[in-house]
């Protein structure tokens, strides 16, 4: 009996440790991001470093560098010399079209998270975000706690709250940012959002384990796309319509339910499975199905698969025609009916017990019902990495 | 044919599952990176996770922390 707990005990300080010293690494991580008929474009370098300080506290430190370039598809007056954007009232329904509009940008952000474990192991994470783009920036303040319940650690609650601070530079374009008064060529307008999270996590067996959380949202701000357009037209029988901007409401409360299953089918062979639930004000209903496979194949590799599904329902304020004199009114894609599948394969090679190699293909096919363009918002991506333990 | 496969597939994991206490040196297998989203590429998830902002009207549920996007 004495032998088995000495056994027990030496077993779990090697597992602490292990699992410990593999927090200590340095992550490079590449994906190239392409959507079909070259609609946008992404190549984003990352790096992550992850450090332990003695048994109780780690911090982890990421940078990202995004370059995008590509078009966004919107409404706008074919006749305008000044720009692809320019609205304009009482145009000609011939003289206005629904085409991608070029864009670039870069997008920088730096992440820290500082984790506390306590004498009991509970665990406390703060985290910091910022990111700044040619015309937008946002700063993020996050918390999350994590207490088990029970010595056997086999059940844990987290709580989870963020503050993000976001500003978007708008651009005046007969829109809410022009200041005729003072002449300005924009203005900068304000998002916050407030997330919370609660989780409930269950370790089922020695191979498998569930969780359940529950997640809240509110966003209160400038939620629409400066630089996308509606057509508006009072009279159906009119040959001439407006071009203005888009205008979402400028609050949005969101909620959700999240399941998580883990389990290891054999030796070799784990699935994680999801599924979430997501409703918000504004009309909009989803559902996300997904499930990953990963294989060990001997010692050194790591082979996945991967499928996810995703549905969800129109905006109440969305069409992809013409608005009457509706208040809010958006034609944005994203807030349309559709259906998305995204297929993944990956594969990871440990060359020694310190460096791992990796790489992913990942196709996203997205369908709906009534548009005649859908290919557009297909997009591949792939990613290749390495991850080295010190 | 897939969509129903997997809600299929989901359904059969989640069956027969009866709660046992796990004791602290029985989670070598829990402690997996396959035992994550990813294998835990986190990096690779945070990329992932801006692309489903950039395209869906709905997110969140997988944790509260997750950068700015100027995505609007």
């Amino acid at each position: 009996m004495q032998l088995k707990t000495k056994l027990s005990l030496v077993t779990c300080a090697l597992l602490a440790a292990s699992t410990l010293m593999a927090e200590d690494y340095v992550s490079i991580q590449y994906v190239q991001y392409d959507e079909n008929e070259d609609r946008a474009s992404i190549s984003s370098p990352s790096i992550e470093i992850s450090k332990d300080f003695g048994v109780d506290y780690n911090l982890k430190l990421g940078f990202t560098a995004d370059s995008v370039s590509g078009a966004s598809p919107t409404w706008y007056d074919t006749t305008s010399g000044a720009s692809a954007y320019s609205r304009g009232k009482d145009i000609h329904k011939d003289d206005v079209t629904y085409r991608n509009i070029n864009y670039e940008d870069d997008r920088k952000a730096f992440s820290a998270l500082f984790t506390t474990r306590f004498e009991s192991r509970n665990e406390l994470k703060v985290g910091i975000n910022y990111s700044t783009e040619n015309d937008y920036e946002a700063r993020e303040l996050s918390a999350e706690y994590l207490y088990y319940l029970g010595a056997s650690k086999n059940q844990s609650l987290s709580f989870g709250l963020s503050y993000q601070d976001n500003e978007i530079d708008v651009v005046c374009i007969d829109n809410e940012a022009c200041d005729t008064s003072s002449g300005a060529s924009g203005k900068t307008m304000d998002l916050n959002v407030v997330s919370a999270e609660i989780g409930f996590t269950q370790i089922i067996n020695h191979n498998s384990l569930a969780k359940v959380s529950l997640f809240y949202i509110n966003e209160d701000g400038y939620l629409s796309n400066p630089y996308m357009n509606v057509v508006r037209s009072d009279d159906p029988n009119s040959s001439f319509v407006d071009v203005v901007a888009e205008n979402k409401p400028s609050k949005r409360v969101a909620y959700g339910l999240t399941l998580q299953y883990t389990v290891a089918l054999t030796d070799k062979l784990s699935s994680n499975s999801s599924y979430r639930f997501y409703d918000d004000d504004w009309d909009i209903t989803s559902h996300t199905l997904s499930t990953e496979l990963y294989y060990e194949l001997g010692e050194s590799w790591i082979l996945g698969g991967g499928l996810r599904f995703y549905t969800q329902d129109e905006a109440k304020f969305y069409s992809a025609g013409y608005f009457g004199d509706e208040e809010y009114a958006s034609s944005d894609k994203r807030i349309r009916p559709f259906d998305a599948m995204n297929y993944k394969i990956s594969a990871e090679y440990k060359v020694s017990s310190a460096l791992s190699i990796n790489a992913g293909f990942n196709y996203y096919d997205q369908e709906d019902n009534y548009q005649d363009d859908l290919d557009n918002f297909n997009a591949t991506y792939y990613n290749i990495g390495l991850k080295y333990n010190f | 044919m897939i969509k129903s496969a997997m809600i299929l597939t989901s359904l059969l994991l989640f069956t027969g599952c009866a709660i046992t206490d796990v004791q602290p040196w029985e989670k070598e297998t829990l402690a997996k990176d396959t035992m994550t989203v990813n294998a835990g590429n986190s990096l690779f998830t945070k990329f992932e996770n801006h692309i489903y902002f950039s395209k869906e009207g709905s997110k969140g549920g997988g944790g509260v922390a997750g950068g700015g996007c100027g995505c609007n």
